[in-house]
């Protein structure tokens, strides 16, 4: 194997595109992000350092209007039948630089998916937000505020509470939406972004979908405030923190879409958040695969290259092995989502879409977290050594392993489609 | 929780001396007031911040004399019989913070060689005692064997490269090695105790102060964990010591793997522990499905039970690795071969099970598991920094070999 790029790929399946937007995310991955990153976590709060990279990505290149439609300055990809394989494309080669500046960049587009990816558009709404991120001289920032203080990762189970346990309200008054409630940890808070999309309910402790709203919020609207960001294990270029709604006013129309739909989208965005966090790791995977080779190949056992041992060799094959299927079933997940339109794929909300999206990030989950740390056993004296990057990759994949629902919302879900459960 | 850990975590306590549970419970009584209770406001600078905790444990309390014999100024712990109690303490230093425990370890399990029976070096310990037991701190790294660099052909142990050489001189010994990656907080080292190998290859144990001439030391490295615990690489050019500053008995190096395995096991278990309460908090006050408590969900439970199986299982461990060592002249010697093997074996599978129980624990957490604000994710990086350190080079596959030359009579391995 001469390069990291012949883990597999489904080839027949590969966007037109995507070659071309890899080889400009590589280049800036190489020279804007990777040689800086060693120093990120110390920049955490400040983001001085960490602020370049996302000014080259995002407006430099200009993938902050990647998802507008064309004829609102944007690249169109929101229309494109290859969407889900390019958001994971993207993932995949910002995440091998840095996990989190991978998930603030995606995590900006993904609250917009609801109304800028077919079949939801919503044109008047696109056509309110598509100045601010495509005529932008710096970067723009979105959130999807969703965990809730009093229920975690609950908000994400629509499946089984359906919004239920939402506190976060909206009350229509006259042409406006009165938004009140407290929300915790999305990324791109503690002052980052310029617009929220905020899971609400309009009838507090109701199951149904219909009572779901999901209402755009630009964040200087009054009313709105935002903590401090947390400090975490890791990714430091992603900034969390609480935010407060206090009676807080927009108009009627920045409500998503509307009951049911607004329930649908919002379901609907769990497997993009999903397809994004697989590209996310294995992204990162091919990047500990680089390392990984350079340490085997330069540091000796018994006097030889640790790669020439046969113990060795066995636990690098398996992790190199492990890399190759995740990015198989990775890109096997990206394509059930491009499937959404096609005769025979299923809607994105459909139960088995999202049971078995869910179990693909799981099981890409829990590899990358064994994976990051027999590398990091296999660097022994040197694993836990900033330099070798690993370590840094190793803190912040448990992150993702750990996000939106974490490991045992991904198999109740998957148990619900594959055996039919009803209760759980 | 409303019950106290050593009721939970069963443990033969019939092997521990009423000496020992007593400085445990000093110990535990010191990690409560002066770490657990405040340690939020050490994130802003553990190496810092820790030192004056750090000299109330290991000066005021004097615990780093346990290891000292009487006649020493020390407590007379100086016998392999001490080794379930001294593993008690250190689950006790570890569960307030394991870094401390982490550097307490390395200096016990140094001065271990020459001060435990019937090995007590009288006349070294006559040296170095004053020196490096006085009125401050005083860190010990270690340089072990481990990774070497492709196109050097250096020394072995048991597979393991021994970069450092040593080389008799009509006063001593010289001792040369370059990029040398220590074990522990090599930056602000006193002391350094150096595997080296002698004219025939045979690997043997240096001391080597770090003001010595030649001594050199690297820009301090960013780690993953063990934050109070400042290390760098360093680099020996032709450094000079005195005769006496080297042990070369056939079993020291050993020996030395011996004591780390155990003393860094008792510091995870601890860490372990407090998660575990930490984590056992978290499950009887958090509410999912909107209703249920964590704890009482099936799913939630079965992980929470992963957790203490893994922490119940490495302490049992651990006793059953210092029951071993506090009975050598059943088995052949702290440093014989079945000790040796079994203190490998067990202290591998130790701290496997002890971040097994933290990365099956962070995942009932969410968020709440990497925010440092829990601490959680604390215990998480010292840990596997621990445990990713103890492995030297190549994953587990050094520790298997050791298992399968004793256990298969391997010779090629």
């Amino acid at each position: 194997m001469k390069h990291f790029d012949e883990f597999s790929l489904p080839l027949e399946q590969v966007s037109p595109m995507e070659k071309h937007i890899r080889k400009v995310l590589r280049a800036w991955a190489d020279t804007d992000c990777i040689p800086f990153r060693r120093r990120y976590d110390e920049d955490w709060k400040e983001h001085k350092l960490i602020e370049p990279a996302f000014q080259k990505l995002m407006v430099d290149l200009g993938f902050q209007k990647a998802m507008f439609p064309q004829e609102l300055g944007g690249w169109g990809i929101g229309h494109s039948d290859y969407v889900f394989r390019i958001a994971y494309a993207l993932s995949e080669e910002v995440g091998r630089a840095d996990t989190a500046i991978a998930v603030a960049f995606l995590v900006t587009i993904w609250p917009l998916t609801t109304i800028l990816v077919e079949p939801h558009v919503n044109w008047r709404l696109a056509r309110e937000f598509a100045p601010w991120y495509v005529n932008a001289k710096h970067p723009v920032f979105s959130a999807l505020t969703m965990t809730e203080p009093q229920g975690g990762a609950d908000i994400e189970n629509m499946g089984l509470l359906g919004g239920k346990t939402l506190r976060t309200t909206a009350r229509l008054e006259g042409d406006e939406w009165v938004v009140n409630g407290h929300k915790l940890w999305p990324t791109n808070s503690a002052g980052v972004s310029k617009l929220f999309g905020v899971p609400c309910t309009t009838k507090p402790g109701s199951h149904d979908k219909n009572d779901f709203a999901l209402i755009f919020v630009p964040t200087d609207t009054p009313g709105v405030s935002e903590g401090n960001p947390y400090e975490k294990a890791g990714m430091a270029a992603d900034k969390n923190s609480d935010i407060w709604f206090d009676n807080v006013r927009v108009p009627a129309w920045y409500r998503a879409h509307g009951p049911g739909l607004d329930a649908q989208t919002f379901t609907e965005i769990i497997p993009w958040g999903q397809v994004a966090s697989i590209g996310f790791l294995t992204g990162a995977m091919l990047n500990l695969y680089e390392r990984l080779y350079e340490f085997v190949s330069t540091r000796t056992y018994r006097n030889r290259p640790l790669k020439e041992n046969d113990a060795v060799a066995g636990v690098i094959g398996r992790i190199a092995g492990d890399i190759d299927i995740c990015r198989i079933v990775g890109y096997e997940a990206a394509c059930i989502g491009d499937r959404r339109n096609k005769a025979y794929g299923l809607p994105i909300h459909d139960e088995e879409v999202i049971g078995k999206i869910r179990n693909i990030k799981d099981f890409v989950s829990d590899k990358a977290v064994e994976n990051f740390g027999r590398a990091m056993d296999v660097l022994g004296a040197y694993g836990a050594d900033r330099e070798w990057d690993i370590e840094k990759h190793w803190r912040d994949i448990k992150i993702i392993q750990l996000w939106m629902g974490g490991k045992q919302l991904c198999q109740m879900e998957a148990a619900r489609y594959f055996f039919n459960c009803t209760s759980i | 929780m409303n019950k106290y850990l050593d009721d939970l975590f069963l443990y033969p306590k019939s092997w521990v001396d009423d000496d020992a549970l007593g400085f445990a419970a000093t110990a535990r009584a010191w990690a409560e007031k002066e770490i657990l209770a405040n340690r939020l406001e050490y994130q802003q600078g553990y190496d810092t911040l820790f030192v004056e905790k750090r000299k109330k444990l290991i000066l005021d309390i004097g615990f780093e004399r346990l290891v000292l014999p009487e006649e020493h100024g020390g407590y007379g712990w100086n016998k392999p019989s001490s080794a379930p109690g001294i593993l008690t303490v250190f689950t006790e230093i570890g569960r307030g913070d394991e870094a401390v425990a982490f550097i307490a370890a390395l200096k016990y399990a140094v001065f271990a060689i020459m001060t435990m029976q019937p090995n007590v070096d009288t006349a070294l310990l006559g040296e170095l005692a004053p020196l490096y037991f006085a009125d401050e701190l005083k860190n010990v790294a270690l340089i072990l064997p481990g990774a070497g660099l492709d196109g050097e052909n250096t020394a072995l142990f048991n597979g393991r490269s021994v970069p450092v050489t040593l080389k008799a001189s009509p006063d001593g010994y010289t001792l040369s090695g370059k990029n040398l990656r220590p074990l522990g907080p090599g930056f602000t080292a006193d002391l350094f105790g150096v595997v080296c190998s002698d004219k025939g290859g045979r690997a043997c144990l240096a001391f080597v102060p770090a003001d010595a001439k030649g001594v050199k030391k690297g820009a301090p490295l960013k780690m993953t964990g063990l934050n109070a615990c400042r290390n760098t690489d360093i680099s020996l050019d032709k450094v000079k010591i005195p005769k006496s500053y080297l042990i070369n008995r056939e079993d020291v190096v050993t020996e030395l793997y011996a004591w780390l395995n155990l003393l860094l096991g008792g510091t995870s278990i601890g860490g372990a522990m407090n998660f575990f309460e930490i984590l056992t908090n978290w499950a009887e006050n958090r509410t999912i499905k909107g209703k249920d408590i964590m704890k009482e969900n099936p799913l939630c439970a079965a992980v929470l039970a992963t957790v203490a199986e893994e922490i119940a299982g490495a302490r049992l461990m651990a006793y059953s690795m210092a029951h071993i060592m506090a009975q050598p002249e059943s088995w052949g010697g702290v440093g014989g071969s079945g000790v040796f093997t079994f203190a490998q074996m067990l202290g591998s599978r130790i701290q496997q099970a002890c971040l097994n129980a933290l990365n099956k624990g962070m995942e009932l957490m969410g968020s709440a598991g990497y925010a440092k604000e829990w601490h959680v994710e604390k215990h998480w990086r010292d840990i596997k920094t621990i445990q990713s350190w103890l492995c030297g080079v190549g994953a587990d596959v050094p520790v298997k070999m050791d298992i399968a030359r004793y256990f298969y009579d391997c010779k090629e391995v």
